[in-house]
């Protein structure tokens, strides 16, 4: 738990020692085998994740059963269905591990309760969702305006240890590409 | 024979977990067509062990998922204990390698069971991955009936029927025998595990 908190501790930096204890004492720890369903479609996201350990995917399913990976997440990162957790509203998306994971989660209760009595821990929540946001937006322009082979190159510079924890199907989602075209951007790169 | 439930599941869960992660962490990052080199004349190549998984796979686990169902169905609850049947407990054993790590016996595969001369190694890879996860999922759902009164029909014949516990376990080792038929014939070629990581421009 110790080493858990200490990695949480490096995205809050320079808080005032009391509100870091009050921050450090929201967190309870939590584990998830491989392919468990952490949020559901529908349902309001109650949880905050902090990885630790494991790989996880946020995907939208459409009405024919197609399934597109929207994100992975990964230690050390927060994990969740964003959207539906900060504004509390029902969720478009899924949220599930893909390999067995360790976490500590909150709930919106606690953060919200904590953000509303200390202003600097607002304000590192609001510098943490600003760089997601960033995050969504210039993977936004890569689904727009990269070539197939490019977005795999920049999966592999960004992220290359994914190839070998999950299933390249969900790579190839993420990637908006057939299991042809990754496996021929595969063979590319393989030595 | 008698198990704890839990105890069972967990160990089935492991067994299936180290399958997968062998075919996620090595299988997929080699080259492809060295899924398909059969290590003798009449060997299966490793796309065609894994087909042959799969073919079963095809069966089990809608039969397996459809009793789950049913049994939640009618409010069936959990034991704690599950009692293997002899039927279950002989399949099974036919299945499990010796202790050295050999197979028992040369088994002759059903006819429509033997797989094709030359599978595509990727799509069969990427269904068997797929298989075995919905195969953790399961054994997860099974933690909400009873293993011992819970039954499934084999593939062979619609009216023989193992229990839920046991087809599991003959699942689970079937797949591990086979598994350690596809590490053989891998064994035999020199490995080159693409190191991505590294060599990634």
């Amino acid at each position: 738990m110790q080493a858990a908190i200490e990695s949480l501790r490096q995205f809050i930096p320079d808080l005032p020692y009391e509100i870091q204890a009050d921050f450090e004492a929201i967190w309870q720890p939590f584990e998830a085998k491989r392919k468990v369903i952490l949020s559901a479609e529908g349902a309001v996201e109650k949880h905050i994740y902090f990885v630790l350990e494991g790989v996880q995917r946020a995907y939208f399913v459409g009405e024919d059963g197609q399934e597109a990976t929207l994100v992975f997440t990964y230690a050390p990162s927060f994990g969740g269905v964003a959207d539906s957790f900060l504004l509390q509203t029902p969720s478009n998306y899924w949220y599930e591990t893909l390999t067995p994971s360790r976490f500590l989660r909150s709930t919106f209760q606690q953060l919200d309760a904590l953000m509303l009595r200390h202003h600097a821990l607002e304000r590192i929540i609001r510098l943490l969702t600003s760089q997601a946001l960033a995050g969504v937006l210039s993977r936004q322009i890569e689904l727009q305006n990269f070539s197939a082979e490019a977005r795999f190159r920049a999966l592999l510079k960004r992220s290359p240890q994914l190839l070998q924890l999950v299933p390249h199907k969900y790579i190839a989602s993420y990637l908006g590409m057939d299991a042809t075209n990754f496996s021929k951007f595969m063979g590319s790169v393989r030595l | 024979m008698t198990h704890k439930t839990e105890e069972l599941l967990n160990k089935l869960q492991e067994r299936t977990e180290s399958i997968l992660q062998k075919a996620v962490q090595e299988w997929q990052l080699l080259p492809p067509e060295q899924l398909s080199v059969k290590p003798g004349p009449d060997k299966w190549s490793p796309a065609q062990c894994l087909e042959h998984l799969n073919f079963y796979g095809h069966h089990y686990l809608p039969a397996i998922e459809k009793a789950i169902k049913a049994a939640k169905g009618r409010n069936g609850i959990p034991a704690e204990v599950f009692k293997s049947g002899w039927l279950g407990q002989y399949f099974t054993q036919l299945m499990l390698p010796q202790p050295d790590g050999g197979l028992k016996s040369t088994m002759k595969s059903p006819k429509n069971a033997v797989p094709a001369a030359e599978p595509e190694p990727l799509a069969t890879l990427a269904e068997f991955m797929e298989q075995q996860e919905r195969m953790l999922q399961l054994l997860e759902a099974a933690r909400a009936v009873n293993l011992t009164t819970v039954r499934v029909p084999i593939s062979l014949s619609p009216w023989i029927r193992l229990r839920l516990g046991d087809t599991f376990g003959f699942v689970v080792a079937h797949n591990e025998r086979h598994v350690l038929q596809l590490e053989k014939g891998l064994l035999l070629h020199p490995k080159i595990l693409a190191n991505l990581v590294q060599s990634t421009p």
